[in-house]
């Protein structure tokens, strides 16, 4: 894979608008938030209002995506929240390097090679148990607001 | 160590030291845990009671005596079939002894447990014993109780009955390991032949007392007496009689009647009949009791300055909750003679009762400045007891006869000084005057419900009008008090509308039934309130802070919903009685009052139209309050059907019912009713789309307004001509503004459009207006799979929104599904058939776009596979089974990685929902087997429906981890599908491979052992019909389930369990070793039975293995003769009849092993 094909790539990731506004009304549960610039999914959302005869709030309660920490916001349900793009995209694992990379298959036939195993102990090993037990592993890759995680694991079978 | 016999004085103290030195260590909290342990071993030790004796007599430890009587009663009642008739009866007698002798033990509740031990020994027996040792141990009681042997004794023998009593009521009673049956036995005999025993025994305790606490004035001892023995006449007052609930016969029928009517009305009290037959008269009304009971409690009226007394001392506690009790005695006690006997009876309590509420005023102020409110509310509780066992008319006349005013007045000044008090000092807590004010509305309701409910209120006296209509003036200022003082606050909870309604819901019909009563005063009441906040709002806008008028507008607008229309609950509520049969008087008919009143409220909701005024006004609390009342009011009010009216339209001018129900029709179709509607639609449009983010007014626009609307046909035949729906349904259709909506809304106002296409003219019209209502939908999903770039689209998150909002539409649309429309709607799920598939892959892991997915196929397949030809059918069938596998390949083998535990349990979750979809949409599939509206068989055509859920639940299973199962939803449904399989389709079983076969097994064995005692049925279920299809099958010389289904040889010589052996070990384990549900033994039996035909070998080796383990030779010897009954009463066609399993069920119950 040459260098400039990476470039493309990833200035085509950049030409998409990494959020998109919508009514704070609409969010579900189980849906996409920025809170605090971090993209989130929502896991509570509640509505009071602002005084008896007021208009209602939404109170949200999002666990960032790729750090996994809790953060809370209220906004008038009329206006708008940011959305994040969440992007994913499975990748067969093709192998996991000594310092700390995991070198994937695209769907093209080109390697991507620029993504960090997790540092948690335990997300490290359900990676590199299924993986050196000589499972075909395709791996999820997340992103969204320019950063990228696996989120995923599965097997798709015995290694030939 | 506790061997009880034979046992010498040193072993005996040496279990009484061990034991105290448990109960003392537990109270200081010195390892509890090995003390538990040491009193356990004594209860459940063999025969403890020589032991327990010697701890109750010697011990100085209370804890010890409390802990040995407990085990006795243990032991006792594990035993007692094994304890000779000797050992029972000197058990009793110990115990009863015990406590008479020690009677005056200052450590009072080791006799209370002695009592109670001594009172649960006598009901284990109490069907076994002969009449003369009944009579001898409760001589021992009467002895006691008529105060033969001196005041403790009194006391300690009216406990002991207290025990008795409270035993023998089975809501009171203590387990003892047998059937329902036997306590009910006991229930009827000792309400047969004891109970009034028991109550003349205790009459004379009291009396016996009486003189000595009358005349002292300070608090003797008798005290204690006198009060336990009213106690215990208040229990057995409290006992539910039985005996005449059977014959209730026409005598008396109209106490009878009204107080079972009347009992309904009143849902807040826990006022309950007492009502204990004819035979009870000469005791409680006859012999002068009541008499003495008031003078006895009148006299210690006087005395509550003493020293020892108070209003609130146990004696005048008892005293006064004896009185209420009397209350509510009704029923065959009172001879039939026009109630004249009850009614002397109601006015002697009501003449005693009346100082404790009357002059109000007075006793509210007494209350206000420190005094105990128990006895006001007593009175209260007194007046809701009378209330519900008379009729309004009786009610008022009993006060008339003893002074100048009668008991509505009473009750109507009562009422209102609570309410004074209320209003003046306004909390969020219960004070004693919101609990008074709750009583007393129960009692308006209680009145009041039967009149309203026969339209009869003439039932009313004038003044009773009178008092209402003054009652509610009041109740209204003080609602608009607290809605103006409240206006501001700003509470967390209890905001949404429907929360508040439901909280409040009682009191306000309370309220409702009372402005009922006086509709003729009160309406106009409302009109006038009404129409100043109006003006008000008019004057002061842009200048005055709206806020407390607009709480006040709130506030009436429930109540007034309230008044004006019933709750339908789902069905067409009528006029309400009273308004329906007032206002005879008023001939035109747009003055008539209701009229009046209705257009004032629509022509101000209508006002929410107007941008600006919905901007300054219309706050969106107050539009809840608009829309739920117009709600509620245009089920009874709007278009009333033809039959309510259409009677008094051929009928002459003059005739007083035409001028009553003319006014009915003002609002119908042919008047003012299409106008209306168009109001209606117009302002619901309104609250849709110009409220943005109001979750909790769109939820009332949708699923109280105009679902109510659309469930009527003969609206939805004006809706669909109006031009306004029109509008509606258009900016459904080809707008985006209804995309801000709630996704649920979405999904309601797609089916509430749906609906209305009833109001077409004809099927091929309703057809046409679905396809032009969701043409649109399709036909963006369709483009929007066919996108080349779908991939890199789809994941942006406004065409996620648009893909969430167009599939919950469509969900909606599917759920709406009715014959008429049928045919359209099976096209657009149809049309989107192959954009689901699309879809399903594209947002593999987007959790919430999928469930949406299989929740629109699970909807869309309910709605249509009963309607279904072959050809649709096979067509459908083939697209689940597609989605199934697609669904499977994507999500098997996957594993969600997360930092965070709260993202990986809602994966969980998600999964869970997921599956359970899948679950039912595979139920779905399953019901085409039992209902089919189809023209021809779908089995002439090839497809055969067990198969194609058998092969769905084979791509399903392996997705339930046993972990998900631990969801009980998804459990149940499992289970439910599985067992339902498995019974009406076993021989598909067989054709299943090993692993399949393993699975669907393993579950089984799960559910087995599930704590759900449904779940745990429904696999017993399962289980039946596999062996009894084994039996069968093998019987008729075919294979049956095969080789896995016995013991067989594997190749290399070992013997294998096969499945049915396997659970006929694992079920006689269940039924003999652990601790099975008795509501589960019938299921196990007819599970059992098959089972056993089926591996009699099994069995047979199980049962001696049993046999030779067994060390107590009683247990032995009926175990032989209970295996040799069992393999004997066997026979091939007994595999069917569930009545030879219901046999072995007494068996297995009855074993206590």
């Amino acid at each position: 894979m040459s260098d400039e094909e990476h470039h493309f790539e990833s200035k085509a990731d950049a030409g998409a608008s990494k959020t998109y506004p919508q009514q704070a009304g609409t969010i579900r549960k189980n849906g996409y938030i920025v809170i605090k610039n971090r993209p989130c999914k929502v896991v509570e959302v509640s509505t009071s209002k602002t005084g008896k005869h007021g208009h209602a709030k939404c109170h949200f309660v999002g666990i960032d995506i790729f750090n996994g920490k809790k953060l809370e916001d209220i906004v008038p349900s009329s206006h708008n929240c940011d959305v994040p793009h969440v992007n994913r995209t499975d990748y067969q694992l093709i192998d996991i390097s000594e310092d700390g990379f995991v070198s994937l298959l695209t769907e093209n036939g080109n390697t991507k090679d620029d993504l960090r195993l997790p540092t948690d102990d335990t997300l490290l090993t359900q990676i590199k148990d299924g993986f050196t037990e000589g499972k075909d592993l395709v791996v999820t890759v997340m992103s969204a607001m320019g950063e990228e995680q696996i989120c995923a694991l599965k097997d798709i079978g015995p290694k030939n | 160590m506790h061997q009880g016999y034979p046992p010498d004085l040193s072993q005996l103290q040496a279990v009484m030291n061990a034991i105290e030195i448990a109960c003392s260590s537990i109270q200081i909290h010195v390892n509890p845990a090995a003390a538990e342990a040491t009193i356990l071993s004594l209860c459940q030790s063999p025969r403890p009671y020589q032991a327990c004796q010697f701890i109750l007599e010697n011990s100085l430890v209370a804890n010890a005596r409390f802990q040995a009587a407990a085990a006795i009663r243990d032991a006792a009642i594990r035993e007692w079939v094994f304890l000779t008739d000797d050992e029972k009866k000197s058990l009793i007698s110990f115990c009863l002894c015990f406590v008479m002798q020690h009677a005056n033990s200052p450590e009072g509740y080791v006799q209370v447990k002695v009592s109670s031990v001594a009172a649960q020994l006598i009901k284990r027996g109490w069907l076994d014993f002969s009449a003369v040792e009944k009579e001898g141990f409760l001589s021992q009681v009467k002895q006691a109780v008529i105060g033969s042997h001196g005041l403790d004794v009194q006391f300690r023998g009216i406990n002991v009955l207290e025990s008795l009593v409270s035993e023998f009521s089975p809501s009171t009673s203590s387990a003892m390991g047998l059937p329902r049956e036997f306590h009910e036995q006991c229930r009827a005999s000792l309400e047969k032949d004891y109970l009034k025993t028991f109550y003349c025994w205790a009459q004379d305790a009291a009396l016996s007392v009486t003189n000595k606490i009358m005349e002292s004035n300070s608090a003797v001892p008798e005290v204690n007496v006198c009060s336990a023995a009213m106690r215990l006449m208040l229990q057995i007052l409290n006992w539910d009689f039985q005996h005449n609930k059977n014959a209730k016969g026409g005598k008396n029928g109209i106490d009878v009647y009204s107080a079972e009517v009347r009992y309904e009305g009143a849902r807040r009290s826990d006022c309950v009949l007492v009502q204990p037959g004819p035979s009870w008269r000469d005791v409680l009304i006859i012999s002068g009791h009541i008499g003495w009971l008031l003078s006895l409690y009148g006299a210690l009226r006087k005395k509550f300055s003493c020293e020892g007394y108070w209003l609130d001392c146990p004696i005048a506690v008892s005293a006064q909750k004896l009185i209420v009790q009397f209350c509510s005695l009704t029923g065959t006690i009172f001879p039939s003679d026009n109630g004249q006997m009850q009614d002397q009876h109601l006015l002697q309590l009501l003449s005693g009762i009346i100082q404790w509420v009357s002059p109000p005023d007075a006793i509210a102020k007494a209350i206000e400045c420190g005094k105990s409110e128990s006895e006001m509310l007593d009175g209260c509780r007194a007046l809701l007891a009378i209330a519900t066992i008379t009729t309004p008319l009786v009610f008022d006349r009993l006060l008339k006869s003893i002074s100048p005013f009668g008991t509505l007045s009473l009750l109507s000044a009562l009422t209102c000084e609570v309410v004074k008090v209320y209003m003046a000092n306004f909390t969020e807590e219960e004070t004693w005057s919101w609990v008074a004010r709750d009583i007393l509305l129960d009692t308006w309701t209680a009145l009041l419900m039967q009149a309203d409910n026969t339209g009869q209120n003439s039932h009313l006296p004038p003044e009773g009008v009178n008092a209402a209509a003054n009652l509610f003036a009041l109740i209204v200022e003080s609602e608009l008090k607290v809605a103006s003082a409240s206006a501001f606050t700003d509470e967390s909870e209890s905001e949404f509308l429907q929360a508040s309604i439901t909280g409040m819901d009682e009191r306000l019909s309370s309220y409702g039934l009372i402005a009922r009563a006086a509709i003729d005063v009160t309406i106009p009441l409302l009109t006038r309130l009404f129409s100043e906040r109006f003006a008000r709002l008019h004057e002061g806008r842009g200048t005055k802070d709206p806020t407390e008028t607009l709480e006040e507008l709130y506030s009436l607008l429930l109540l007034t919903g309230h008044i004006l229309a019933d709750e339908g609950e789902g069905e067409m509520p009528l006029v309400p009685n009273a308004i329906q049969t007032h206002f005879v008087d008023s001939m035109e008919i747009d003055k008539h009052p209701i009229i009046v009143l209705s257009s004032s409220i629509i022509r101000f909701a209508e006002q929410s139209l107007d941008p600006e005024m919905r901007a300054s006004v219309f706050s969106p609390r107050l539009m809840e309050a608009v829309i739920w009342f117009i709600a509620r009011w245009s089920c009874t009010y709007l278009m009333p059907p033809e039959e309510t009216t259409s009677s008094s339209d051929h009928r002459p001018h003059l005739q007083p019912q035409y001028s009553r129900k003319a006014w009915l029709t003002f609002f119908g179709e042919d008047n003012q009713g299409k106008l209306v509607l168009d109001i209606i639609v117009r302002i619901s449009k309104a609250t849709l789309v110009s409220y943005p983010g109001e979750k909790d007014l769109q939820a009332l626009t949708c699923y109280q307004l105009l679902h109510g609307l659309v469930r009527r046909k003969s609206i939805c035949v004006h809706l669909v001509s109006l031009g306004s729906w029109h509008d509606l349904a258009n900016a459904f259709a080809n707008e985006r503004t209804l995309f801000s909506l709630n996704a649920a809304h979405q999904r309601s106002v797609a089916q509430t459009l749906t609906l209305s296409a009833s109001g077409m003219r004809n099927s091929e019209a309703s057809n046409q207006y679905v396809r032009d209502l969701m043409g649109y939908m399709t036909a963006y999903l369709l483009e929007m799979s066919g996108k080349s770039d779908i991939k890199n689209v789809a994941q942006q998150p406004d065409v996620i929104l648009s893909v969430s909002c167009l599939l919950e539409r469509l969900r909606g649309a599917a759920s709406a599904s009715e014959p008429r429309t049928q045919k359209a709607i099976y096209e657009m799920g149809s049309s989107v058939m192959n954009p689901i598939l699309i879809l399903l892959e594209v947002y593999k892991h987007e959790s919430a776009v999928v469930y949406l997915l299989l929740k629109f196929v699970v909807d869309w397949v309910d709605g249509q596979i009963i309607y279904l030809e072959a050809q649709e059918t096979a067509v459908v069938v083939n697209f689940c089974m597609r989605l199934l596998q697609l669904y499977s390949s994507q999500n098997i083998g996957k594993i969600s990685l997360s930092l965070s535990s709260s993202l990986l349990s809602e994966a969980e979750t998600e999964k869970y929902k997921d599956l359970r979809a899948l679950l039912q949409l595979l139920s779905n599939l399953c019901s085409k087997d039992l209902v089919d509206f189809s023209s021809d068989s779908s089995e002439a055509q090839g497809t055969n429906i067990s198969q194609v859920v058998f092969l769905g639940l084979h791509i399903v299973t392996p997705l339930i981890s046993l972990d998900l199962l631990k969801y009980p939803k998804l459990c149940h449904d499992y289970f439910s599908l599985l067992s339902h399989m498995l019974e009406v389709y076993p021989e598909m079983v067989a054709q299943l491979n090993a692993e399949a076969f393993g699975h669907v097994l393993g579950t089984l064995d799960f559910g087995l052992h599930n704590q759900d005692t449904e779940v745990v049925d429904m696999c017993l279920r399962a289980l039946k019909a596999l062996a009894s299809y084994h039996y069968k099958e093998t019987g008729a010389g075919k294979v049956g389930l095969g080789s896995q289904a016995t013991i067989y040889t594997e190749p290399d010589g070992k013997l294998q369990d096969g499945i049915l052996s396997r659970f006929l070990r694992l079920l006689l384990q269940l039924l003999l070793f652990e601790d099975v549900s008795t509501d589960l033994i019938s299921a196990s039996a007819d599970a059992l039975l098959p089972l056993i035909l089926c591996e009699q070998g099994l069995y047979q080796s199980l049962g001696k293995e049993l046999i030779e383990r067994q060390a107590n030779p009683t247990f032995r010897s009926s175990w032989c003769e209970f295996q040799g009954s069992k393999t004997h009463g066997k026979s091939e066609n007994k595999v069917s009849n569930s009545t030879s399993g219901r046999h072995m069920k007494c068996n297995d119950g009855g074993g206590d092993v």
